[in-house]
Parts: C-alpha cells; structure tokens; sequence
C-alpha cells in the first residue's frame, strides 16, 4: 500500500438525524471533495454500521485510498471501531482521522448555518492533519498470567474466585485483618431474605484455600509501577504481632487480654466489645488473631500489667510476638482489579438526627448488628444496654427515615445510594418479624423498588403493617429530659396530606448512604484512577466499559465505582474478572503506538524531557556523531504513554509524540486558526 | 471595541479530561457558541505554548488550554508542566501588548460538561472584549 | 583590578597543559569601543590576552558554539579540556551550561575574572563618536579614561557603564577553578524597575512600541547565534519541516520569531545582555528577557545560572504553583 502520495477519503456521517438534522451534510461533502488530497468524498447515515465500515472498506480496496478521514462522533467513542475497518481493509489503522461534528458541533450548536460552517472547518483540519500522518506499528507485550485483587469485600472475592478457577494466579489483599467485607456484617439480605452469613461464609472460605490464590489480609498496596500486562506491587504486610502459622484461633488469648471486653468493635459498629488482640467476628477468614497495636497496652504503652502481657502467657501456642515487624512483598501481575468498597455515610454529619446524641438513635448498619444472631445483643433488637452489655428494652415504636446522606446537597451526595429503600423495608420486615407488636414507620421521600423481586418484597412489608409516611424528617429530638423515658420525636411533615407532624418513637434507624472511602485518595494516587463527580472512581464508559478504567489493565468492582446491591455488585466482579482474564488468558497486549520518539541528530542532549517524562521513560545515552560521543535522549516504548510533555519541554523538537508531532498539530492549527 | 465581530477560539484539549467533559456537553446537548474550533491532544502537558503564538499569529482572537484537574492528569503531571509553562507565556504576550483575555487556561474534567459551556463563554466574553487579534496577524495566508 | 600579567601569566600555564585544547577569552578588538573574543590555541597566544572594561562580550557563548568536526577514521574525538576567562555575569552562562548538560563540569577549565564593570558601546558613542581604531579604556575612580585615536578623554563610569553592570549583582564569578584577581564588592542590585516601568503601557502602548521595534528587524539572528544558551544543531526558528515561522521579515514573523525566542529563553536567561548588544537595528532585546526574568523569579522564585545543582524551570514544578488565571 502507498503511501506516499496521499490520496484521501472523507466520509460524513449523519449519525440517523444526530449530525444531518443540523449540520448541512451534502454541503460539508462536497467541501471535503474540493479539499487537496481528497480523492472521495462520501455521506452516509451511520457510518459505524456495518454497511457504512464497508463502504471504507471497498474505497480502499478499489481506489487504493490510503487515508481515511470519518467525520462523524468523538474519537473517543469510535476511532478503534474505524481503526479496526482501516486495518481489515489492509490499510495502517493509524491512516485514521477524525473530526467530531457530533459531540462538539451538531449537538451543542443550534444555528444551521454556523454548525455546517464549523463542520466544514473540522473536516478541513483533519484534512491538513491525514496529510502528514504516518502508519505506526502496533506492539504486543507479554502479559503476566496473573491479577491483583485490592480489596477482599464479595466484589474482591467474586473477581479473584473467578479467576483463579480459571486457572490463573491471583494475589488479594484486604487491608482489614479478615475477608468478607461489609456484607460479613449484614444479618439478612433483601429481597430474599437469605443470611448474609450463611452465603458469604463458603466463598471467604473459598478465598483463604484456594491453591491459586495467595491471600493476603491486614495488608497494603504501598507502591504500583509498570503497565498493562506488567505490573510491579508492593505490599506491606501490616505486622499482627501474631505468628500466624503457630496461632489456632482458639481465642484463648482474647479471654485473658486485660482489655477483654473493653474496646469498642469495629465489625459491631462499636455496639459490641473486643479485646485488643482480637478476631474481628467469629467467622473471620483467615481465623488468625491479631492484636491492635494502638490499642494493646504492651505496645502502645510499652508495659501491660505487672507480669507482662496476659494474651502471650496464656497463648499455648507461643502464637504472640510483640516483635514482630511489617513485612514488604513485592508481586509482579498483568491486571489488577480494584475493589475497594465504600463507607457508609456518617451520621454525625446530619446533627438533626441526633444520631451523636441518644442511643436509641442508629443507623442502618448499626440496626443490622443488633439484629443479627451473632451480634451483641444475640439478635434481640436490644436498646440502652448498660456499659457491661446487660439490661435494655425492646422498642415499641420504630421509625426508618430515607435517604439519610444521600439525595442530599447539604451533605454533597446528590446521587440516589440504590440500597437504602429496600434494606429499610427489610430492616422494618424483621422488626415486624421480632417485635410484632410494635409499631412501625417509615419516613421516606421516594421508594425506589426497581430491582428483581423489590416491588413484591416492598409490597409485602406494607401488607406486614409498616406505615410508609411520605416526607423528610427536619428533627429528632427527645420529648423529656427523663433519662429512664426514651420516647423521641420525629418531626415531619406528611407531604400526601400537608400535615405537619411530631411522632413519637422509641427507636429511630437512619437509613445511611454510601459515599466513596474516606482514603480513596490514596487509592487514586496509587493507580492514577479518577473520579466522578460523585466521588467515586470513575469508569471508562459510563455505558460500554463499566469495568475498565482509562489506565489499560486495572479494572473496577463492586461499589468503589459506585453504589451497588450485592447481586449487581457479584455481576460486576464477574466482569472485571472476565476482563482481566481476556488479557490473561490471551497473554499478549497491544501497547501504544502513539508513543514519543527522538530525532537523534536533532538532540543537544539537555535531558529536559528526561526530567519532565513522569513515566521515566527517557534516559539520555551515548551516541556517536561522525567520531564524537555525545549524549541523547532515547525512548523506552514500552514505557512511554505517549502524552507528549517531553515535546513541550523540548526546544529544538527533538522529541515528537508520534501521530501528535509538531508537524502533524501546526496544519491544524493553520485552517481552525483562520477567522472566517 | 467598537464594532460587534464573532472571535475565532481555538482550544487545546487533552484527551482524558478536557474532550471528554467537551463530548459530555455534547451528549448532555448543552449549546454553546460555535466561535471555539478544537484541536484534540493527548494530555495538556503536549501543548507547546508556541502552539498559541503560532495561532495568534494565523488569525485566532484567544486560545484556551484545558486538562485535567491539579492531581487528576491521567499522565499524572502533564497538567503541573501545563500551568507553569502557560503561566509565563501568557506573561510574555502580555508584556508584547497581546490582551491577556486572549490566553486561557482550565481545568475541565470529564464530568464537568456545563463548567465547558461556562468555560467557552467565558473565553469568547473575553475575546470579543479584546477585539480583533490583528496586532501580529499574517497578512499573507497562502503562498 | 585585574592585573593583566598575571592573567596572562595564569592563561599560559593552562594552555601549556596537555588536557587543554584551547583557550576563550578576550583580545584587542579591531576598532571601537569593544575587544574581540580570543580562542587561543597554544601557550605562546597568550600575550594576546587582555582584560578592561572594553571587554564586554560572554566568552561562554563560545563554548557550546564549537562545532563538533567528524572524526576521520581510525582517531579518537579530542576530549581535551575548554579553557574560558569568564566575569562575573558570564560565569552564570556556564552555570546554566552545566544545569543543561552542555558539557561536564571537568570538561572545562573556568578561569574567573572579578570585574567592575564594563563600557556600553552604544553610550560611549554617543558619548565620544565613531572611531575606526581599537579604543582603550582604563577605569579611574568614578571615570572611564579613553584614549580614542590617540587622544585621551574621559566620561563619567556611571554614565557609560553597560545596563548589566549598572544592576549588576554578580561582579564574582559564580564558578571557577581559579580566580585571576582578588574579589571585588558587590555594588548594584537589581529591583527591575525598568520592567515595572515598561508594564505601565496599556497593551496597545506595548504593541505599538514593540510594532515599531520588531518592524526593523531584519531577521539576521545575531541575537540567537551570539546567546550562551542558543546551541541546538537545528533552531526551531530556522527550520523548515515544521515551519513554525516564515523567513519573510514583515512584523508578524518577526514578532513571532522574537516571542519563540524569549519563551525558550524563559527560565534559561542569565542577563548577559549579548543578544541587544549585538543587535544591527538597535531593538531591546533584553526587555522582553528582562520580564521574564522578574516573573520567572516572582512566581517560582527562581533564578537560572546560578545553582549548577537546579532543575530546569520547565522541566519541573510545584504542585503549589500560581494558577489564579485558571478557569
């Protein structure tokens, strides 16, 4: 195929009516064809459509065009579509134009005329610009048959199970001492009704035994390096100052620990109480002890009692070790799959609730402890409890309130937490379950039943006597000072029936959003990930590639990408897995071709772009000029991505990214800078 | 100035932040005005600040820059090397009598399709304010 | 003062060294109020050396300038030493030299002259007219003493120093292997007023003033070829695959050649002053590198050629960095 004269074909799409309704399309054609280069100038309606990549095909074959310009949707949406036509056609994909007169012309601009103007302007750029591309060489690297897992929730689990009984080496790391994440925490799970338990258990099971998995809990990634296919991670091993080969798990330790029973749970929301060497719940994976180092007085305060720390006499296994030092693993892998989870929002940051301010006042995970059978109180939806976990009082009227930090401007969280509606109705369904003669309300805004089953089960709650009362509580408030009475209002207004009202309960249960992690930015330093405006990490395509990111290789599930129930959450693991495991299993990538390279002989040698390439993907070597030694600068393909800030750094133009060269950017700039 | 004229703009943006948040203000059919004409690059750090003399010269009445927020540059820090370098040049025009109106620089990311739309109004305000670029303009276009 | 027997003296003992090739510094000029750069070759040049307050040209600039000649077949390139005399203010031309990887550090021998100040050509003309014999000029007190074609006058030093040395902050050379004279005292400093001066203008003062400059311009690139800093093999202004600029020399390309010029100076000037000194049509060249210079210093206080250890400007950043024009 020649290229060396070129011989242009512009093809103008009409994207249905998207383009042709504003955008005079036959005019913008018939421009083209005046243009210099331009052998054939074409319209179609949808050029991405089968009929229309044929069309570029057949051109090419039998006018021996030897560049294409599609002047149709952003790049960003189908440059590899037509990239794809140009090289079954035989031709360099990177012969490949495009002008956006969709995204950037006929949608965003209303009079006919200028919009055509302006189309005809963009086709004449890439016009200028196909002149002087070049055909680059597509490269392939190796992809190591592995995938890095971060987080070990049921997302982390699912995508790492998947993978690894695909046959491919997995590494997981959960920054928590145990698996399972925030669905280890759940009693039931809507609409079904199942224990979250008794299906999470098996897979975090799975996990810990799986002999092409290597586990890796009370772990961090400190440090990401390479690219797609050949990754570099290091993790550290946090120390648990327990030798987990030697520990049984027998919890021997924790009943002697002098702290037993006197430090708030994480895994109970700080309704139940631990020891500071703990298990993070019964059911912990893996079933190995750890001891809290700011907590345990032997390392926070140097000295735990008279005779040295009880948990290591009492430790038959010789399991403690206060010596104990974290540990660097350094892995190499092919993809990473980033699943992270989320934090559920802080209720504090709604003063109205006064969920700070009274006990009888908590959220819905907090409900979710309470209720469970292995929680604190056994299941029993126990109330005032004394400091010792005794006493208490059932509730007899329990509110729900919506929408508690999401939909909520005041909080930042405009979106819509997608789980809230229906564990609310779950969560009234097992006080109706326990309690049944209390009586129940929820407060909510709207409901939200859009999932399979969510409508029956919202419906079949209402039918179990739970009042739905439609309006936003301003105010929760205690009605008396009497600390033995606990009744609380709720204010509200009842916006079905206009009627402003001041409910007693004795129980109030916020339904809590989700929100992004409160480190997510450490996350997105680490991966170069970036977000939405939600705060969540943001996916290539909000439609197309919900699992990719834009850093090829690194993947997102479960609810870091945003809010999710489980079964969307699992379906999305599995897509991230499946992912991951096309660039596994088929072993090999394409890298960027649109990488910088020198012209030696035009190089001084200053190393500016050595120092400006963020990817450290230049160094300067020794290159002999006619006998003289003299150093330049030298590109490493596989490392660079091709930005391009070396070539802005650069004063003699040395150093160009290939398909973005000065010489390929200068045309464009001479036909858009032009007044008309 | 005194007579009402349309500015030409022409706008850098880089691939990952900026066109993006422009396609969005596409796909979201937020309308702006069609003076801005855009050139796609990989990151704002590609950006020569002789690119905009370069365009000054050939006609353009502003330029606009747009990446990635601070600390969001999918290069990581092409941005950082954009906002020095762009920085000083607008210095430089200023200081040969260029109206600094003419320079522009932000940050669009790729959800920020309306701050876009606010951006180029922004830019063509500024533009018309300046008046015609003809104070170096190449009188001779084709030869 | 700088003696020039002993300068001599310490020049000769360099180029009698056998990892020395050759030798940069000053000699009488031809005509006028200016000397002559001087590359010597051999031991027995030395005399030829001078230093006085003629001698205002970089000798810096000379050594990136070299042209690196094939090596016939069978030779080994010439890596002997550079031997340069620098004062102060040039010396800053090699600090950035070495910031930019020109040559090594041991790849040359700096002889530092401590200077107090050199004649503005343009100001002594003016001042006395044109000659067509070398001028001498000796410094006395707060005076210049010339001898122009056998007559001797004298101006007042204030009024006929060069605009650099008026400001100068760096009379010492910054980096040297050895001093030819003792220090001398810092005396001028430097508050750009000039630059505060000139930003007064509106832009269509600017323009107007600089319409009229940049329109005299004939495009001879004295200013690029005589810059220190000015050594890539293949100028972006010259080039012709891309043209950035057009060879015609109407006001546009001419605007546009000297924007390139001062922005790939930005962060990289080290106010030697060469490239208005050596300006046929008289344009202020330094305005333009002058403001870049304050703003370079303002905005990330920085200052090039002076730290051989720095980053270059451009090739590094503060995530702190000024942005309040950011949209």
């Amino acid at each position: 195929m020649s290229s060396r004269r070129p011989k242009i074909g512009v093809y103008v799409c009409h994207c249905g009516i998207n383009i042709g309704s504003v955008v005079d399309v036959p005019a913008v054609v018939e421009y083209a064809s005046s243009l210099p280069g331009v052998a054939i100038a074409r319209e179609y309606t949808y050029m991405c459509s089968d009929p229309g990549q044929n069309l570029v095909k057949e051109d090419i074959k039998t006018s021996g065009l030897n560049r294409v310009i599609v002047a149709s949707c952003s790049p960003r949406m189908h440059e590899p579509t037509f990239r794809k036509t140009l090289k079954e056609a035989g031709l360099n994909p990177y012969f490949l134009e495009m002008a956006n007169i969709r995204e950037q012309c006929s949608w965003v601009h209303e009079d006919h005329a200028e919009a055509t103007e302006k189309a005809k302007k963009l086709v004449e750029a890439a016009v200028a610009k196909a002149l002087v591309l070049e055909a680059l060489e597509e490269k392939e690297v190796d992809v190591i048959p592995s995938c890095l897992v971060i987080g070990a929730g049921i997302a982390g689990i699912q995508a790492a199970l998947d993978i690894a009984d695909a046959g491919f080496k997995v590494y997981v790391v959960e920054k928590t001492p145990s698996v399972g994440g925030h669905m280890s925490q759940l009693d039931k799970t809507f609409p079904t009704l199942d224990c979250s338990a008794c299906i999470l258990t098996p897979k975090m099971v799975d996990v810990a035994n799986h002999p092409n998995i290597e586990l890796m809990t009370y772990s961090q990634v400190e440090a990401v390096e390479g690219y797609v296919g050949n990754f570099k991670a290091t993790i550290r091993k946090k120390a648990r100052y327990v030798d987990v080969s030697k520990c049984t798990g027998c919890g021997v330790c924790a009943e002697n620990c002098r702290l037993a029973g006197r430090i708030p749970s994480e895994f109970d929301e700080n309704i139940g109480m631990r020891s500071a060497i703990y298990l993070p719940f019964p059911q912990a994976v893996p079933a190995k002890y750890t001891i809290d180092p700011e907590r345990c007085l032997q390392l926070s305060k140097g000295k735990c009692g008279k005779e040295g720390p009880a948990c290591a006499e009492a430790c038959t296994a010789g399991a403690v070790n206060f010596e104990q030092e974290d540990e660097l693993v350094d892995i190499e892998c092919g993809t990473i799959i980033v699943a992270t989870g989320y934090d559920v929002f802080d209720a504090a940051r709604k003063p109205e609730y006064a969920w700070s301010d009274y006990a009888n006042v908590i959220t819905g995970l907090e409900f979710e402890r309470l209720v469970s059978a292995s929680g604190p109180t056994g299941g029993k939806p126990l109330l005032g409890r004394d400091k010792k976990g005794e006493g208490g009082y059932l509730p007899q009227k329990v509110a729900f309130i919506h929408c508690v930090g999401s939909r909520d401007k005041s909080v930042g969280n405009e979106y819509c937490s997608r789980v809230c509606c229906m564990y609310l109705a779950k969560q009234a369904h097992l006080i109706r379950d326990k309690l049944p003669e209390a009586d129940i309300t929820v407060y909510y805004m709207d409901v939200r039943a859009f999932g399979k089953g969510f409508e029956e089960f919202y419906d079949r709650v209402r039918r179990e006597g739970v009042r739905y009362v439609r309006g936003n509580p301003s105010e929760v408030f205690k009605k008396n000072a009497d600390p033995e009475d606990h009744t609380l209002i709720v204010k509200v207004e009842d916006t079905l029936t206009a009627q402003a009202l001041e409910a007693e309960h004795d129980m109030v249960v916020l339904g809590v959003g989700l929100e992004p992690r409160h480190d997510v930015r450490e996350i997105i330093d680490l991966f170069k990930l970036s977000q939405s405006t939600d705060g969540f990490f943001m996916e290539a395509h909000p439609k197309l590639r919900p699992v990719d990111t834009a850093s090829d290789g690194i993947f997102l599930a479960g609810c870091c990408q945003g809010p999710k129930d489980i079964p969307d959450t699992v379906a999305q693991a599995k897509g991230a897995a499946s992912s991951a495991l096309i660039l596994i299993a088929s072993g090999k990538v394409n890298v960027e071709a649109q990488v910088s390279f020198v012209t030696s002989s035009e190089c001084r040698g200053c190393g500016f772009c050595v120092e400006v390439c963020p990817f450290g993907a230049i160094e300067l070597v020794d290159e002999n000029r006619m006998g003289n030694i003299v150093k330049v600068a030298l590109v490493n393909e596989a490392l660079c991505k091709g930005c391009g800030s070396c070539a802005a750094a650069c004063l003699s133009g040395a150093i160009q990214p290939r398909s973005f060269k000065d010489e390929q950017i200068l045309p464009q700039i001479a036909v858009l800078g032009v007044r008309t | 100035m005194s007579e009402e004229y349309e500015p030409n703009i022409l706008a850098f943006l880089c691939n990952w932040c900026s066109y993006a948040g422009a396609d969005l203000a596409g796909t979201s059919r937020t309308h702006y005005l069609p003076n801005i004409k855009i050139i796609r690059v990989m990151c704002s750090g590609r950006v020569n600040p002789l690119f905009l003399v370069n365009a000054l010269q050939q006609g353009a009445d502003g330029v606009l820059i747009s990446g990635c927020h601070p600390g969001d540059c999918h290069y990581l820090e092409g941005n950082f090397y954009a906002r020095r370098r762009f920085m000083l040049m607008r210095k430089l025009l200023e200081h040969v009598g260029v109206d600094p109106g003419r320079v522009n620089m932000s940050w669009v990311s790729a959800s920020e399709g309306a701050k876009f739309k606010e951006v180029i109004d922004e830019t063509v305000a500024k533009a018309k304010e300046a008046g015609p670029m003809d104070q170096f303009r190449r009188r001779q276009l084709n030869w | 003062m700088v003696d020039e027997t002993i300068l001599r003296e310490k020049a000769r003992e360099v180029l009698a060294r056998d990892d020395v090739r050759r030798l940069i510094g000053w000699k009488r000029g031809t005509y006028g109020y200016e000397s002559a750069p001087a590359v010597l070759k051999d031991a027995s040049q030395a005399d030829e050396l001078i230093f006085d307050p003629t001698c205002v040209q970089n000798p810096a600039s000379f050594i990136t300038l070299e042209e690196k000649l094939p090596v016939p077949r069978g030779q080994d390139p010439d890596t002997r030493k550079v031997a340069v005399l620098v004062k102060g203010c040039d010396s800053r031309a090699v600090v950035q030299q070495l910031v930019e990887k020109a040559y090594t550090r041991d790849g040359v021998i700096v002889l530092g002259v401590p200077c107090t100040g050199v004649v503005d050509r343009r100001k002594a003309q003016k001042m006395f007219g044109d000659t067509s014999e070398p001028v001498m000029i000796k410094e006395e007190g707060d005076k210049f003493v010339f001898i122009i074609d056998g007559e001797t006058r004298e101006g007042p030093r204030a009024e006929l120093l060069a605009d650099k040395c008026v400001r100068c902050r760096f009379p010492n050379p910054l980096v040297y292997d050895e001093l030819v004279a003792d220090e001398v005292a810092v005396w001028g400093a430097d508050e750009f007023a000039d630059v505060d001066e000139f930003e007064k203008m509106s832009p269509p003062e600017k323009w107007k003033f600089w319409e009229e400059q940049f329109s005299k311009c004939i495009r001879c690139y004295s200013c690029r070829n005589v810059c220190p800093m000015c050594y890539c093999l293949e100028c972006v202004v010259t080039k012709q695959k891309p043209q950035w600029t057009r060879r015609s020399t109407d006001v546009s390309e001419n605007t546009a050649y000297h924007i390139q010029r001062a922005w790939h100076l930005s962060g990289r000037c080290i106010e030697c002053g060469e490239c208005e000194r050596v300006c046929p049509v008289d344009i202020p060249i330094t305005t333009l590198n002058r403001k870049m210079t304050r703003d370079v210093k303002e905005l990330f206080s920085y200052e090039p050629g002076v730290d051989v250890e720095a980053e270059p400007l451009l090739s590094c950043y503060n995530p702190q960095d000024p942005e309040e024009y950011i949209m």
